[in-house]
């Protein structure tokens, strides 16, 4: 190969990579300066993260989904359903706020089998089978919030899911008063595992004799994310610090992106997706992996229900309305493939941080609701062509 | 017949039956494959070629007959007993994920771990990826990355890695069905020259062909089945044009005078 079509490659490749980092920059830059800078303040921002947070934990199961050629169209109502029986738990039935949780975890588990079960015994096409469950986890909704209505929250701990900040550790030394320094600290820490790991990597790689990003473009990677980790930090600390929200999409994508990236399961994930008879005919167990994915994607929807239940301190009959397509799309927009086997969690949330982002920034310029839904429109349309003609041109 | 005529083979199959329905698809075929021998099967299409290798991969059961590995009987219940025993199979279509890269492939579903946490295994990456390079060197595959993923391959190159898959774990035997279906001249003459390759280092092979010229080049003896019968069983002799009237014969059913013979 020569060196000409070396570097097309890279920046084809970098292009498919980068894409929606520079989407999301361009987004955030466009409505910071039509906002007058309100866009970007520390506590639009601090709030924009909170909203993406239920979108994001569906999205990034919703990548797994699609990643093994299925959909899930329950994950939205399932959601609202789950946030209501985590209020009646709590309400009615006197559990505490953490058990309440992890019923909540483990029956969105069991409504994921449930669609898996569909799916992969009984050879029924996901998209039928969810449906049948949004119409289902509907109704299910509206029984359990019948009686009362919106059901409030009365527990602190668990409303600090959706509203709380963690708190800052760092004694006030007179040194940058107003900031949360904590949360600083841990940007420069997530700047340094991150420097330090991508610099370990492609050791290992260059000592194995491996094609890398030539060192100028490596160090504007490394440059470029780590800006974006600090910029983020700092602005969140500006404002109260890291949100527990924030906290747990961390968490969720961080162990999402490691079971896919490191470990067999994800690999047979991803194989399934690429070619479920290969896999199925090297030993992968295809049904196994569809249980695994969309019990995976049901846990997600109670904690998606959870962090929206946590963050209205409530809830509603109409909860969870619309997630599902908003998942659908942030999980488009980050790169996934509607073809299978493609996609990346971590993509997702970026996904999701844009579709939240339009939605913020186009609400602070007062745009008309209807306008709104057509940018949206725009922006997954965009995004998916985009996807489709650098895949094609890459072959 | 040759030196290895006395020595036990590497697989046999012995009047194996495969009825799907009410059509006989094989009817009491005998098969044996011996060391470091390739072993081209021919026939029309419905003539059972594929269904037989089917048997013999574990993907049907069959409805009579035994199968022996090194002389003792086993049984199939699915492909991946069949692997166990060292039975691969080389399909048609690769049977690759085009979605991942090479290593990834020719370790899919044996994927090695490089520590466990509970029910979660960590792929050892550099161990899987120096493998799949010696693999790739010993075989002589040229693809310029063991990264570069499958479906930035050309056809050659994927039955390259199709193949250097199902010898990447000790295979006592090799499958492959319909090897060069699907590939430009160029991409036969690679595949047929990994044939050679892996004859040279010791496998045993079984070849499904359609393309007389391509069992004629790398073979040691070939077998032609037609409806569900073997009907020639023969050493690769001779120069080609004659070996091709002969065999085409027996494929059409001009000549069906195998039984008589070894009856006799």
């Amino acid at each position: 190969m020569s060196f000409a079509q070396d570097v097309r490659r890279l920046v084809r490749e970098n292009i498919r990579e980068y894409g929606m980092f520079i989407a999301l920059f361009v987004i955030m830059g466009y409505f910071s300066i039509a906002t007058d800078g309100l866009f970007i303040s520390s506590r639009n921002i601090v709030n924009l993260v909170n909203q993406t947070g239920y979108i994001a934990v569906l999205a990034v199961g919703m990548t797994l989904v699609i990643v093994i050629r299925h959909i899930d169209l329950s994950v939205g109502f399932l959601a609202g359903f789950l946030g209501a029986v985590a209020a009646i738990g709590m309400v009615q039935w006197g559990l505490p706020w953490y058990l309440s949780i992890l019923l909540v975890l483990g029956l969105g588990m069991l409504a994921g089998l449930l669609t898996s079960f569909q799916v992969a015994e009984l050879g029924i096409p996901a998209f039928v089978a969810t449906l049948a469950g949004w119409l289902g986890y509907r109704g299910a909704l509206q029984l359990a919030t019948r009686a009362t209505g919106t059901i409030i929250i009365p527990s602190d701990p668990f409303n600090a899911i959706g509203n709380g900040f963690i708190p800052d550790f760092v004694p006030d030394i007179g040194i940058l008063p107003e900031v949360h320094k904590t949360t600083l600290l841990l940007g420069l820490l997530g700047i340094l595992f991150f420097v330090l790991g991508e610099i370990n990597s492609r050791r290992r790689l260059l000592n194995q004799g491996f094609e890398v990003l030539s060192a100028p473009m490596f160090i504007l990677k490394l440059a470029f994310i780590s800006a974006l980790i600090g910029g983020i930090a700092w602005i969140l600390a500006g404002y109260r610090g890291l949100s527990w929200t924030a906290v747990i999409i961390l968490v969720v994508v961080l162990v999402y992106h490691f079971i896919t990236t490191k470990t067999v399961l994800g690999r047979h994930i991803y194989a399934v997706g690429g070619n479920p008879e290969a896999a199925e005919l090297s030993g992968i167990r295809v049904k196994k992996i569809t249980h695994i994915v969309f019990a995976s994607m049901g846990m997600l929807a109670g904690l998606s229900g959870i962090l929206y239940a946590s963050r209205l301190r409530s809830a509603t009959t109409t909860a969870g309305n619309l997630f599902e397509l908003d998942a659908i799309a942030a999980a488009f927009v980050g790169g996934v493939s509607a073809a299978g086997g493609v996609g990346r969690v971590a993509g997702s949330l970026i996904g999701a941080l844009i579709m939240t982002s339009l939605t913020s920034g186009m609400n602070l310029m007062q745009i008309d609701i209807s306008y709104q839904y057509i940018a949206r429109a725009l922006v997954l349309a965009i995004a998916v062509i985009f996807d489709v003609t650098t895949r094609r041109r890459a072959r | 017949m040759n030196q290895t005529a006395n020595s036990v083979p590497v697989v046999e199959m012995r009047n194996i039956k495969k009825s799907f329905g009410a059509v006989q698809a094989l009817r009491g075929v005998d098969l044996a494959l011996y060391h470091n021998e390739v072993l081209g099967l021919m026939g029309d299409n419905a003539a059972g070629k594929s269904t037989l290798m089917k048997v013999l991969s574990g993907a049907y059961i069959p409805d009579e007959g035994e199968i022996l590995i090194e002389g003792k009987p086993v049984h199939f219940s699915n492909p991946m007993d069949a692997r166990r025993k060292g039975i691969e199979m080389v399909y048609q279509d690769y049977a690759l994920a085009n979605n991942l890269d090479v290593s990834a492939n020719v370790f899919m579903g044996r994927e090695v771990v490089r520590l466990k946490l509970g029910p979660i295994g960590v792929l050892d990456y550099g161990y899987m990826e120096r493998e799949t390079r010696n693999l790739l060197s010993r075989l002589r595959i040229d693809i310029p990355s063991v990264r570069q993923k499958v479906e930035r391959l050309s056809g050659g190159q994927r039955q390259a890695v199709a193949i250097a898959r199902a010898t990447a774990f000790d295979a006592k035997v090799i499958i492959m069905d319909e090897p060069t279906a699907a590939l430009s001249v160029a991409a036969i003459d690679q595949v047929l020259d990994l044939v050679k390759q892996l004859k040279a280092q010791g496998a045993s092979i079984i070849i499904i062909s359609h393309r007389l010229e391509d069992i004629f080049r790398v073979s040691d003896r070939m077998i032609v089945l037609r409806h569900g019968r073997k009907v020639c069983d023969t050493p690769i002799e001779g120069d080609l044009h004659d070996f091709r009237e002969r065999v085409v014969a027996y494929m059409i059913g001009a000549r069906d005078d195998y039984a008589t013979r070894t009856a006799a």
